[in-house]
């Protein structure tokens, strides 16, 4: 048999199959771009670069929050030899267990993929981080010895003073919620998460730079795509100046050691809040880092103290005789009352303590005597529109509300640190929801004319109150930063705003002030300071569940004053006994650097006014 | 013999052209597929381009030797040298596996691969055999035999193991194929079968082997091909991969079709056509069958044939080589990304596994484009017509049955290699002949082709 015409089947084959290389080759490489997605998906990476965080400054232009470089301690597991896990853990100081654990930890973190994990051993990771300069200093010579492990940088925060912990704030690692809402963020990154570095975090943040780089298939780079003609640089955040002066904030926390409370410092003319204090507190580079955190975080948290509760803006305290100042104003403004009104000390009505009748608004402050404000309060809320005296006590209820608002209180006075707290003005609708709608009258809320009843300010509020009083009747929305980058302060924080009570009222009220701190007579005498005339307000908040607080609110100097201040601290008893020299020794420390009256500053310092713990 | 005989004369030049041109590209390739930069000299041996050329230089010095051999000798030496190689497969079963395989012999830095040379040794044996006289491929010793010498090395290869070279093995059924080995006797026997049934010869039986490949060929192709979509040329409509190659039928149906009408003679005219129609219908026929049979069948099924084919697991995973093979193909674009440029397959990035041995391809294609590829698919079909023309001129049936087996060899490594680069056939690790690196697959390729120029230039002098 001749099979000659096989060869043509063979030579077919041959043929079939070229072409249909040569097809699909053709559809790969000219057609289809498919593999070219993949071969860049595979080959490039962008690597973006992360710029360091702007720097912060206080009024005097000293650093208050730095950037510092730390290490992490990384491995690549396909690179580590005969890895001696003893010798491992006593270079870093752990427990020869640590070692095991962490490499667990770390395949556990990276988590599965269609069941199959996505940790590589060809890969990165960091086995120990944010080690400090002084440690990578101790072990990165020792490292020789352990091949596959290497140290690289990372810039962390630093705050060069312990202080101001609540306006600062910390950062963390952004959480899985943060990452989706701003594509900003990848796993790893920091973020802030309260104070300053979370209300200014776009503007601290910058802008981060994007290399486009050639990747082998370690994930090495080997050279930049297209000569870095599509890289970016990163622009490091815009500094901020803060409002803050830092040697006095410094100051208020020494003072409040040992005492829970808070002292806000406000410049008037500005509205830039000059200290912040709220006690106790906590160095705020206990929350630098992810191993700081992990360590201290749980223990801040679960102080009974609550450091890390910022009082200042959150707590809200019934505000006690510094409220008097707004009735008196209040009455002067609606009329109720002239600055020479007089009304009898009747202590039948509501308690008091001894001093001669007031003859005068100005006497009326100074002895912070209570039935004269609960007449004047009862004049602006029963100003006899109605016949009702339920339907006139909601008449006269709304006009007292609309005024307390345009002191900014019982609203949040929105300041650049999240999370402020309004207090509470409360108005014909809390009446209502309370007792029910014409259910109540003057006589059931008359508490509040003397700062007690439902009435509750922010210590942030109780400050603005001084800051008005400075100003005789504005204020500009207390604020911490002065400066972003070259820019001046936020738009919201360049707008004055004026209370409902001219300034011509002022002025009686402020003598009163003047009064309370200066001459026989006046609640705050502790206050005064040699050469400077202070003007305070005392007030005592009435706890049910202890000792009263100690209220001080005051600026200084009476005229062109350069410093509002409120002091609260808890359970302290009467306000002029406690609070009103810690406001004065502030003043003092602000105004003139140095403190004169040495026995006032020592016992304050030895003073410990903590909630005795139960045995 | 060698009285009217000048090598020069007789030799086929065109093939010796083209074996050097596809040696020295691929020098020239595994030289920017391994380039290091601190051994930039081409002949330096510690690096793979420099061990690449001093094989080639070895593989010339034997190509001499071989020349200057009696091509009787040769024939004689035949049982020796299948029975040597033999020894050396069992050998290689005693060595230390080196990547879980014992297929190598140590000889101070370089390794011999045995079952490259069984490859030539089973072609002489085959052609020794086969040639006899007495033997006719269509009785069943003859046929018994000729299987026991291409399966006995299969036996020890399968032992090492190595599965890419075992499928090479299979390349010697076309050859028994073209020399009449005919299934037609057990076909037609099954088939009358059925009552009534009686016929004395069918088309299928008598090309079993081709159809065989074809239909595996297909279905493994459809099955891989089929797993993304894709777009019709220069428009955004999705289509799935069976109708690329119903598409490609077609067109090769109408290229077939145009050849039939110009150059065969009118009488043969209707019998070609019907018979390239009909086969058009059946392939396609076959391809829509594994499309819809594979959609029925159960997910584990589905399974486990993914995993066979490597189409299972995600792109980083056991896929891993065939995606990085095709994503390094595929952005080579029309002309490339410049020699030594490649992103992908270079040996700075390491992207492509294995990219100067079994996927050397992906480092040509990504660095040259389709003008560099389809060159090589050229010069491949070249060498490989040219290979099957040399065969059927030659007078003496072992000479041609030694030819077949050279060029199905080739073809056979050819299509596996070039296949699974651009993702047609699974990943079968097997050199591309010439453009691998390794010297044991570059000796024995090149003894391969000079051992056919020497029978080629003697084919005048002798018979049988």
């Amino acid at each position: 048999m001749n099979f000659e015409g096989r060869k043509y089947i063979i030579l077919a084959l041959f043929l079939g199959v070229g072409i249909i290389y040569s097809f699909k080759l053709f559809y790969m490489q000219v057609v289809d771009d498919t593999w070219k997605h993949n071969a860049e998906q595979i080959s490039e990476k962008r690597r973006e670069v992360t710029p360091p965080r702007g720097v912060v400054y206080d009024r005097n232009g000293k650093k208050i929050i730095a950037n510092r470089p730390y290490y992490n301690l990384n491995f690549i597991e396909k690179n580590i030899t005969h890895l001696d896990t003893n010798a491992l853990a006593k270079l870093l100081e752990v427990e020869d267990t640590f070692i095991r654990w962490r490499f667990q930890e770390i395949v556990k973190q990276e988590g599965t993929y269609k069941g199959k994990s996505n940790y590589r051993r060809n890969r990165v990771y960091a086995f120990v981080r944010d080690l400090t300069k002084e440690e990578i200093a101790r072990i990165a010579p020792e490292l020789y010895k352990f091949p596959g492990f290497f140290e690289s940088p990372t810039s962390m925060r630093a705050y060069p003073f312990a202080n101001g912990a609540n306006i600062v704030g910390y950062l963390a690692e952004v959480n899985e919620n943060e990452i989706e809402k701003d594509d900003f963020y990848r796993r790893g990154d920091q973020i802030g998460k309260a104070g300053i570095e979370r209300y200014y975090e776009k503007e601290l943040r910058g802008k981060k730079g994007v290399k486009y780089l050639l990747q082998d298939a370690q994930n090495n780079a080997t050279q930049s795509y297209e000569g870095g003609r599509l890289d970016t640089m990163a622009v490091q955040g815009d500094n901020l100046i803060l409002g803050v002066d830092i040697d006095l904030q410094a100051y208020g926390e020494k003072l409040m050691t040992n005492k829970l409370g808070c002292i806000v410092a406000i410049e008037p003319e500005t509205g830039e809040i000059l200290a912040l204090v709220s006690s106790p507190s906590y160095d705020p580079n206990l929350l630098v880092g992810k191993r700081n955190i992990a360590a201290n975080y749980p223990k801040l948290i679960t102080d009974e103290l609550k450091p890390l509760y910022p009082r200042p803006l959150q707590a809200e305290y019934p505000p006690g005789s510094i409220f008097k100042l707004t009735q008196a104003l209040i009455g002067m403004q609606e009329g109720v009352i002239t600055e020479n009104s007089s009304f009898p000390c009747t202590k039948s009505l509501v308690g008091c303590h001894n001093h001669p009748t007031a003859q005068n608004v100005e006497q009326a402050v100074q002895f912070s005597c209570n039935p004269y404000f609960y007449y004047a309060t009862k004049r602006i809320i029963e100003q006899g529109k109605s016949k009702s005296i339920f339907k006139d006590a909601e008449i006269g209820l709304k006009v007292w509300e609309e005024y307390l608002h345009s002191f900014g209180l019982g609203q949040k006075l929105e300041t650049d640190i999240p999370g402020v707290r309004a207090g509470l003005i409360p108005g014909v609708d809390f009446y209502n929801k309370w007792y029910g709608e014409h259910r109540w009258a003057f006589s059931t809320i008359r508490s509040n004319s003397i700062g007690q009843g439902e009435v509750k300010l922010t210590p942030l509020q109780m400050a603005n109150l001084a800051v008005i009083m400075a100003n005789r009747g504005w204020y500009y929305t207390p604020h911490f930063v002065r400066s972003i980058g070259e820019g001046g302060p936020l738009e919201a924080f360049r707008k004055k705003h004026y209370t409902m009570v001219d300034s011509v009222h002022y002025a009686p009220v402020v003598e009163g002030m003047r009064k309370v701190v200066e001459e026989a007579g006046g609640t705050a005498r502790r206050a005064r300071i040699e050469g400077v005339t202070v003007c305070g307000k005392t007030g005592t908040a009435q706890n049910p569940h202890g000792e009263d607080h100690s209220v001080f609110i005051a600026f200084a100097p009476m005229n062109n004053p350069k410093i509002a201040i409120a002091v609260f601290t808890e359970n302290a008893g009467f306000g002029g006994t406690w609070s009103a020299p810690i406001a004065s020794l502030m003043i003092e420390k602000y105004l003139k650097g140095a403190i004169t009256d040495e026995a006032k500053e020592k016992r304050i310092l030895e003073a410990d006014l903590l909630p005795k713990k139960k045995q | 013999m060698t009285r009217n005989y000048s090598l020069t004369k007789e030799m086929d030049w065109t093939l010796f052209g083209l074996y050097l041109i596809m040696v020295v590209l691929g020098i020239g390739n595994i030289y920017s597929a391994s380039y290091n930069e601190d051994a930039p000299f081409l002949l330096d041996i510690t690096q793979n381009y420099g061990k690449q050329t001093m094989f080639f230089g070895i593989s010339l010095f034997l190509g001499f030797i071989i020349f200057l051999l009696d091509s009787n000798f040769i024939r004689k030496s035949t049982g020796i040298i299948y029975g040597v190689v033999l020894a050396m497969l069992i050998m290689v079963l005693f060595t230390t596996p080196i990547n879980g395989a014992r297929s190598w012999f140590g000889v101070g830095g370089f390794g011999i691969q045995p079952s490259e040379f069984a490859k030539i040794s089973t072609a002489l044996a085959l052609s020794a055999y086969v040639s006899k006289v007495n033997i006719k491929l269509q009785d069943k010793k003859s046929v018994l035999i000729a299987n026991l010498i291409m399966l006995l090395p299969m036996v020890f290869i399968a032992m090492q193991p190595d599965a890419g070279t075992l499928v090479v093995f299979t390349s010697f059924l076309f050859v028994l194929y073209r020399e009449g080995i005919t299934y037609d006797p057990l076909i037609v026997f099954i088939i009358n079968q059925f009552p009534g049934v009686r016929i004395k010869k069918t088309i299928i039986g008598s090309n079993f082997i081709p159809i065989l490949f074809v239909v595996i060929f297909l279905s493994v192709t459809t099955l891989l091909i089929n797993e993304n979509e894709v777009m019709i040329p220069f428009t955004y409509i999705p289509l799935k991969g069976v109708y690329i190659i119903l598409f490609i039928f077609a067109v090769l149906t109408v290229l077939f079709v145009l050849f039939v009408q110009r150059f065969i003679a009118k009488r043969e005219r209707s019998k070609l056509l019907a018979l390239g129609i009909v086969s058009a219908v059946l392939l396609s026929a076959l391809v829509f069958f594994v499309d819809f049979a594979f959609d029925k069948l159960k997910e584990h099924q589905k399974d486990r044939i993914e995993l066979v084919l490597g189409l299972k697991e995600d792109p980083h995973g056991k896929d891993y080589n065939r995606f990085r093979a095709m994503s390094a193909v595929g952005s080579g674009g029309f002309s490339g990304k410049g020699y030594k440029e490649a992103t992908l397959a270079s040996p700075r990035s390491n992207h492509v596994p294995e990219q100067e041995t079994d996927f050397i391809f992906c480092t040509l294609s990504e660095e040259w484009g389709f003008l560099g590829s389809i060159t090589i698919v050229a010069i491949f079909m070249t060498f490989l017509v040219k290979t099957i023309l040399i065969a059927e001129r030659q007078r003496s049936v072992y000479n041609r049955i030694y030819a077949y087996s050279v060029a199905m060899i080739f073809f056979f490594h050819f299509s596996i290699n070039i296949g699974m680069n651009i993702g047609l056939v699974p990943v079968i690790g097997i050199p591309l002949p010439f453009f691998s690196y390794g010297g044991s697959s570059l000796l024995s390729f090149s003894i391969m082709v000079f051992i056919l120029l020497k029978l080629d230039s003697e084919r005048k002098e002798i018979l049988r």
